[in-house]
Parts: C-alpha cells; structure tokens; sequence
C-alpha cells in the first residue's frame, strides 16, 4: 500500500481545518494512507514567488526533501500548495543550472534535491481509485443535484508542467462528483478564476471576477458549486456577500469541497465534518436531498 | 520621458523563458482571455506588459501597488492560450520581483512573506485552531524547522527585502 505523506498546507491546516477532515474520512474510506511530516509552507505560488522567485524556489525545494528522505510521494490537499511543489520539482529536475544553484543554498542546511519524489493533486488520485470504489462506499445518494465544479486554475494550468487534466474542460472532477449520482452542469465561467489573486492588490476587482463567476453558475441552475482548494474555497464562500453586494444580486449558493460531497455521500453526518463553519449556508440544499 | 531599463532587459531576458518572449507578435490572445483585462480593462493588459517587458521599458516603477503588474491574479489562462507558448506569468513573477525590492508592492504579499520568513507557514498555528483540530479528531500539526528556514531566506537574501 502506497502511503503518501500528506501536504494540507497552511490554509486548511491552520485556518479551515473541517475541509481537511471530511478528506481524511474519505481517505480512510477508499483505502488512501497517509503519514505527517513538518513541511513549512509550501510557499504559496501566487503570494512568494511574486515577492522572490529564487526563495520560492528554495523553500519549495526543502519540503520536497522532506517527501524524498521518506521517499513517499506527496499528497495535497491545496492547489496552491500542488502548484508550486508540482513547479518546482519540475524546473528543477529539467534545469541543471537551477538545481545546482538551489543546491548551494540547501547545502547550508546539509540538504540536497534529487527529483525522487512525485507531487500528486488528491483529485488526481481520487480519479485514479475510480467511481466504482466510490460507488462501493456510498450509503446515500445525491441523486438529481445540480452542481458547478469548479477545479480553480493551479490544479491544470500550465498543462505542460501540471499534467493532471485538461486545461480548459477538465474532467476528473467532474467524474468523481458523477459518481455521487449529482450532476455537473455545464456553464460558461466553468474554468474562469475565482478571483482570490487580483483580491491581494484590490478587492473591487476580485469581487467583480467572483460575480461573474457566481452569476454563471446559478444562471446553469446549479444548487451548489463543487471545489477543490481551500483559496477558493474561501472566496466563495467568505466573500460570497461582498460579491452579492457588488452584482445586486443574492447568489445563496452553498459551496461544498468535493471531499465533503463524498462523505456526506458515504454517509458521515453534518457535524462530524464541521459544515457549520461555513459562511454560506448549506442547510436548505442539505434538507433538500434528506442529508444530515 | 521613458527611457530603457537595462537591469529589468536583462532579468526578464535571464528568466528560464530564454529569448522566447522575442516571439510575441502581439496578437492580443492573452488579453482576451484575461479575466482582470475584462474586469479593469483600462487598468490591467497583459499584451501591453509583454511588449514593455520586452523593450525594457519600465513604466511600473515608483507606484505603491501598480495595479498594471499587480492587478494580475495568476490564474495562469494567458500563459496556456499564448500561441507562442510564451510563459507569460514567468515575466510578470520578474516585474513584481523588481516591484518587491524597490519597496512597491502591495502590503499584502511582504506581510505574508514576513510570516513565512518569522514562523514558517503563511498562517502560523492558533491556539484555537489547534483545539478546533482536535475536536474534529485531527492529527497535530508538526511545526517546520524555522532555523532552517531562515538560513535559506538568508541565503536567497530575503532577510534583506524584508528588512529583518
Ligand atoms: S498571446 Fe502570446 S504572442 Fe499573443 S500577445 Fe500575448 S504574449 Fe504575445
Ligand atoms: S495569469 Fe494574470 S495576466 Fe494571465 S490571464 Fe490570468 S490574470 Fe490575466
């Protein structure tokens, strides 16, 4: 049994950790083990490498040490966080002359990268383990419920590097929601950003990107929108009002982690996977499809 | 007047996209398909940052939070749309780079680098995240070796940028 070891990242770790509670009953479930380590932070792909690249990459490269004494592949929970560890080990492993440089600084701390390990996204191996095993697993389903996935753009792009999905229809996570019995609607905004980046220079901006987001998914009918990252995660569903505010326009729409769709679906109950730290509330829809 | 700047010609030349860039014909996909350019569109194009970069032509100097490199929120679509495949947020991480180190950028980014550099994480732990950890029955987080930390952002001279 492969035994990943596991990346939540800063964002669930240390600020919306029910997110990373429904996926270790999901994991646990569909037979996925992992093991901790003391990863710092990641760094963040938009916020560091805009302050400085070289640190970036430096920092990036230590974690993946970490993963490489252990040689255990890494698991996250984050795009963000899969992002840069993803970039990272990739520009290293196919550029010598940054490798050799980012060794230098490694070597400070009696530290070498040696491109051993991979980084995998956890909706790429929950692909991989399939909707039959999902099937198995499930005590209830979510027959007939309209959702937007929405897999945010470090999961898939830059396709050349990240190689999870396609860059602009993805499908894993629309078939790992399939599964469930819910249905993935189509709509426009399927691959447009949420937002959360311009929102750390500006906020007016962000919301205007997050309302166009929000208005094409309800305008497809969907009942709640499907995500995979905790940046996200918290744009839509923290800054749901300001959006709401911005676009005259009440979106109400419940925003659900895709690991939370799957353990409700095997049946955990509401409160065991802390859904009432959402902002956006999820209560109605819960009801609706007779949730608890 | 604008004249060129040579050291910002070179560092978008060093960045590993090598002579690339010299292959943009100026099509305008990337800001097509830029959903802050839709939003802001007379305040954020990526095409335009492309060309300036290019020609060295610093116009995003001596502004507090440049929302023409700024404003960008890195959802990386320009970067996959280039019919050139010219990695487009490798420049712009370039420009915010120079932006940083001459003090410019938004608060946002070095306060969160300064938290990086102090504890490690981006979001150093809570007391009551902890406890909020433990009532969903999660695992202890195990804190990152800061000294090492420190001694690689001392080393990339981040010390420095951040004025620690
Ligand atoms: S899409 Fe590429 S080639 Fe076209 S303007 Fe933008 S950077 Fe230049
Ligand atoms: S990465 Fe930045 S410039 Fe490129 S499309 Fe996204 S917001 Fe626009």
């Amino acid at each position: 049994m492969t035994e990943y070891k596991m990346f939540q990242g800063c964002t669930i770790g240390n600020r919306i950790p029910f997110l990373e509670a429904s996926a270790r009953k999901v994991f646990d479930k569909l037979g996925i083990t992992t093991s901790e380590a003391a990863f710092s932070c990641c760094p963040d792909p938009v916020g560091f490498n805009s302050v400085d690249h070289e640190s970036w990459l430096a920092m990036g490269a230590r974690n993946l040490t970490i993963a490489e004494d252990e040689k255990k592949d890494i698991i996250s929970l984050c795009n963000g966080c899969f992002q840069t560890l993803k970039m990272v080990n990739t520009e290293l492993l196919h550029n010598e002359h940054e490798k050799s440089k980012v060794n230098k600084i490694l070597g400070q701390i009696g530290r070498e990268f040696k491109g051993t390990i991979n980084v995998k996204h956890f909706v790429e191996v929950l692909h991989d383990i399939g909707a039959e095993k999902i099937k198995e697993m499930m005590s209830k389903e979510l027959n007939g419920m309209k959702v937007a996935c929405h897999t945010g753009c470090h999961y898939n792009r830059p396709s050349e590097i990240m190689q999870t999905d396609d860059p602009f229809k993805p499908k894993k996570l629309r078939a790992i929601v399939s599964a469930t019995g819910a249905i993935p609607v189509d709509y426009e905004e399927e691959t447009l950003c949420c937002g959360a980046g311009v929102g750390n220079a500006e906020e007016e901006p962000a919301m205007q990107v997050l309302a166009n987001k929000l208005k094409s998914a309800k305008a497809a009918g969907a009942e709640a929108l499907i995500v995979n990252c905790p940046a996200c995660f918290q744009q839509f569903d923290t800054n749901q009002k300001k959006a709401e505010k911005l676009a005259g326009e009440a979106f109400n729409m419940p925003i659900l982690y895709v690991t939370e769709l799957l353990a409700l679906a095997f049946g955990e109950k509401a409160d065991d996977i802390g859904l009432k730290f959402h902002r956006t509330r999820t209560n109605q829809l819960l009801e609706k499809y007779n949730i608890a | 007047m604008v004249s060129v700047d040579y050291e910002l010609r070179k560092k978008v030349m060093d960045a590993h996209i090598h002579d690339a860039l010299k292959y943009c014909y100026q099509c305008g996909r990337c800001t097509d398909v830029c959903p802050v350019s839709r939003v802001a569109p007379e305040r954020y194009n990526p095409r335009a940052n492309i060309m300036l970069s290019f020609l060295g032509l610093n116009i995003f100097k001596g502004q507090q939070n440049n929302f023409a490199i700024w404003g960008c929120t890195v959802c990386d679509t320009c970067d996959e749309i280039c019919p050139q495949k010219i990695e487009l947020t490798e420049i712009f991480a370039v420009l915010k780079n120079m932006s940083i180190a001459a003090g410019e950028g938004p608060d946002y980014y070095t306060t969160q680098a300064s938290a990086i550099y102090d504890a490690g994480k981006a979001i150093p732990s809570q007391a009551a995240i902890e406890r909020r950890r433990e009532q969903l029955g999660l695992p202890k987080i195990e804190e990152p070796n800061v000294e090492e930390v420190q001694k690689i952002l001392n080393a990339t001279k981040l010390n420095t940028i951040l004025k620690k």
